[in-house]
């Protein structure tokens, strides 16, 4: 196989786990006899499943409408909440043992407590995260929950889960996260060109995926895109923004990159906030998991923790101009509250740095793609005429 | 010349067929009782007060006993949407870029926020306003909150509750003190998991009660007072008599015909909720448990036409409260018990240990109505069902408030499992927009008939 053919070969392979996780889930299990564990975003630490011997997936939303599931959430959650529920309801959760959680979101927890009514055979475990940062106390809590995580999982999958157990599963995920960070890195040079979608696909696989599989397959990547030519320069370079608990629709990534762009980084959760931060390795597994709670927030800052020192629209300045981005596009899942409530913070502050922007809210029931494509082209014609004023003057 | 306040004439209202209903006359004492409050509280800056604005919890009886004057977010925005008068704050909300699907609470308290912090402020203290033409004369009350000294979040069963604060930290420029009490839903994980039982109850009790004497060494650094700990014990010592003498007076409601409706208890909500823990308040509520009792014995209904008995689910429509009271009074439907009042506003005051109050105090935040699992919810739905002899429920589908609407659908199947029927309100807490009233009233005739089909069945 030529380097195109192998490159074409992976991307594939990974886009195959991506469209369909349980799929992957089932062939691991009855590949290993493990247990699939589905987790729901966007702070479970996936590395303590792992270390109990079992298959993290961070469930996902699919593309189907949803039926059943307006049995259990009304029509004013977000996409990704109704997906869940619909899919539970669907049958489609299957495949996995049991469900955990740790994140605090009101929706969220409504359709995990929907699950737990529609399939009741399957445990739905909530070990709650206090989202306030601030306090000194709040460390002491998040180790507490990590430990109660550690107990109910030993428990459920029989295992010792000791903290070598995790401590090796941690290497395992920093591993893979730098194997990202390092094509986000490459991306961001414009050394590679990889789409939107192709990115999407390397990290929404990473969710689902084994990870020592997965960042096998990373490595080969890797090289190949290495041995590659550079990105198609004369775009216009975007930073994508937001998009929280799940990824984007990849048809809306094409349509913004059909418009005469090229997406040099982003702050997605389904892309850099997910590989961003590694789990720190000089304390002991406990304490790790807990500080990388912490972390994570410094790190790139999310609108779902509390937290009064650190601001996400000054990190979304800093990393537009690491990046050489010449716009923002803010994807807002429709009735994604965290996400409304700081739309405002990041506007004034794109307004103040003057960093032309543009905001988006997706749907889970589709996109009007032409009419979106419009205010994209609005939004570029903004950022041209930005950078042909300096010559005018 | 006065502004257009809280005495504004009120709209025109359609006339409706007319109903004769009883609604409590000793409930309009609570409402001057919440008028003063409100009104002591805008002159708060002229009499060099301490305010803090807070959200989530009763937290009152701490800011009473640590000396400052309290400004409860959600509170103020019930109060501007029950008078008509949130468009203001509202529009003010959207032009600053809140979504109009955000949570219509805090869309009303970031733009009221806005508000104080900017402008229109100072044109409150102008002594003559006529002389500004550009502020239309409703913001002014939605700007006449004083601004905040300092913050404190306490919201439990909400994470858009404890983000909201987050904002309003960020639209007075991070620059005031701020504290956040972090609850755990009451999830349960274990199987001793239930209602006031349980390890996880216990240990949830305990973590807010340990960040509640934080709250107090807070208070104290911040407004350089000392805590008044007898002050503290006093307050709970009238709110838990208070609180007892609501309780007793919702179990009168029992009786058939019902003495009080679910309406007369919304009206009784501001008062346990956040008027001052006092003798006052005692009192108030020691007049609508007599007011009750008489009734019981004289056999006066509230509703002499009862034909229904109906439950409500969800949080308060305080737009439309005084509607939905007429629509439901006009299908003779009385609507007798609510998750918002009933399982709220310490209900469980053998909680509350008078000499040593916290523990007590953290647990009643953590029992609020939105703070639990749906099985928990439906336990508690079932109970009331049974206690007041419900034919119906009605689910306020509250399209800004995912907490309040967590767990309705299955909730309703437990219901429908008791052959109790149900049906879905769509509404909102405070923004009208999001009603269709023919809608409602079409399901609610619907489910009225089935109840008729149900008796003639059985």
């Amino acid at each position: 196989m030529n380097r195109e053919d192998e490159l074409k070969a992976i991307l594939e392979d990974l886009a195959r786990v991506a469209e369909d996780p349980a799929a992957y889930a089932a062939a691991w299990k009855r590949e290993t006899g493990g247990k699939v564990i589905g987790v729901f975003p966007m702070n479970f630490p996936s590395e303590i499943i792992h270390a109990a011997g079992a298959l993290p997936v961070l469930v996902q939303e699919d593309n189907a409408p949803i039926t059943l599931g307006r049995s259990l959430l009304y029509e004013f959650y977000c996409g990704y909440t109704r997906s869940i529920v619909d899919q539970a309801a669907t049958r489609k959760f299957a495949i996995y043992d049991a469900f955990f959680l740790v994140d605090h979101c009101v929706a969220l927890l409504g359709a995990a407590d929907a699950l737990r009514f529609e399939i009741p055979d399957k445990p739905i475990f909530l070990a709650q995260y206090t989202a306030s940062m601030d306090e000194a106390w709040t460390p002491p809590e998040i180790r507490k929950r990590v430990e109660d995580l550690r107990e109910a999982l030993a428990e459920f999958c029989g295992a010792a889960l000791t903290g070598a157990d995790i401590e090796a599963s941690i290497a395992a995920y920093n591993r893979n996260r730098q194997l990202l960070r390092h094509i986000y890195a490459l991306r961001r040079k414009g050394r590679i060109a990889l789409s939107g979608r192709q990115m999407q696909i390397l990290v929404k696989s990473a969710m689902v995926m084994d990870v020592e599989a997965h960042s096998a397959k990373l490595t080969a990547l890797i090289e190949l895109l290495e041995a590659g030519t550079a990105a198609a320069t004369g775009l216009v370079k975007l930073h994508l923004s937001g998009h929280f608990c799940h990824a984007p629709r990849p048809e809306l990534l094409d349509m913004i990159e059909d418009c005469g762009t090229v997406i040099v980084d982003d702050d997605l959760f389904t892309g850099f906030r997910f590989i961003a931060t590694d789990v720190p390795a000089d304390v002991d597994a406990i304490a790790a998991l807990t500080r990388w709670y912490f972390d994570r927030n410094s790190n790139v800052p999310c609108s779902t923790r509390a937290q009064m020192t650190v601001d996400w629209e000054e990190y979304l300045a800093r990393s537009v101009h690491g990046s050489g981005a010449e716009g923002v596009i803010i994807l807002l899942a429709k009735f994604c509250e965290p996400h409304m409530l700081y739309y405002p913070e990041l506007r004034q502050e794109l307004l103040r740095c003057e960093i032309p922007h543009l905001l988006i809210e997706t749907e889970h029931e589709g996109l009007a793609l032409e009419m979106l494509r419009t205010r994209v082209e609005a939004l570029l014609e903004t950022i041209r005429l930005k950078k042909a004023q300096p010559a005018l003057a | 010349m006065s502004l257009i306040t809280e005495n504004s004439p009120p709209k025109l209202i359609v006339p409706q067929k007319a109903v004769q209903t009883n609604r409590l006359v000793s409930t309009r004492s609570g409402g001057k009782m919440v008028k003063d409050y409100w009104d002591r509280l805008f002159s708060a800056r002229e009499r060099g007060a301490t305010v803090v604005w807070y959200n989530g919890a009763a937290l009152n009886p701490i800011f009473q006993a640590a000396g400052i004057e309290w400004c409860h977010g959600e509170a103020f925005g019930a109060r501007l949407a029950a008078m008509h008068l949130e468009g203001p704050a509202q529009r003010m909300g959207e032009e600053y870029g809140y979504n109009q699907e955000l949570c219509s609470y805090a869309r009303t308290t970031l733009g009221c926020a806005v508000l104080t912090h900017k402008e229109a402020a100072k044109y409150v203290s102008a002594a003559d306003t006529a002389d500004i033409p550009d502020i239309p004369s409703q913001e002014v009350l939605a700007s006449r909150l004083p601004p905040p000294d300092l913050f404190v979040n306490a919201y439990s069963g909400c994470s858009t509750g404890q983000q909201w604060d987050e904002i309003s930290y960020r639209l007075f420029n991070k620059q005031l003190p701020f504290f956040k009490v972090s609850y755990p839903l009451l999830w349960g994980n274990k199987a001793d998991a239930g209602y006031l039982r349980g390890e996880e109850w216990m240990e949830a009790s305990r973590y807010v009660a340990a960040q509640l004497h934080k709250l107090i060494e807070f208070l104290e650094f911040h407004t350089g007072n000392k805590f008044d700990w007898d002050g503290l014990r006093q307050s709970m010592h009238y709110i838990k008599r208070a609180a007892q003498l609501r309780i007793d007076a919702l179990a009168l409601c029992k009786a058939t015909p019902t003495p009080a409706v679910f309406w007369d208890w919304v009206a009784s909500i501001a008062p346990i909720n956040f008027l001052p823990g006092n003798q006052d308040l005692v009192d108030y509520f020691a007049g609508v448990k007599a007011e009750i009792e008489q009734r019981v014995i004289d056999g006066v209904a509230a509703l002499p036409g009862e034909r229904y008995r109906l439950a409500f689910d969800g949080i308060m429509n305080w737009n439309k409260v005084g509607w939905l009271a007429n629509q439901f009074a006009d299908h003779d439907a009385a609507v007798i018990c609510g998750r918002y009042t009933h399982s709220s506003f310490w209900n469980e005051p053998h909680l509350i240990d008078e000499d040593d109050p916290i523990l007590g105090m953290a647990q009643h935040y953590l029992l609020c109505p939105f703070n639990h699992s749906t099985k928990t919810l439906g336990e508690l739905l079932l109970r009331d069902c049974e206690t007041y002899g419900i034919d119906g429920v009605v689910f306020h589908a509250t399209r800004t408030c995912r907490s309040a609407a967590n767990g309705q659908m299955v909730m309703a199947k437990m219901a429908q499992a008791r052959g109790i029927q149900t049906m879905v309100l769509e509404g909102d807490v405070a923004d009208a927009s999001f009603y269709k009233d023919e809608i409602l009233m079409s399901r609610l005739e619907a489910m009225l008939e089935t109840i008729d089909v149900r008796r003639r069945a059985f």
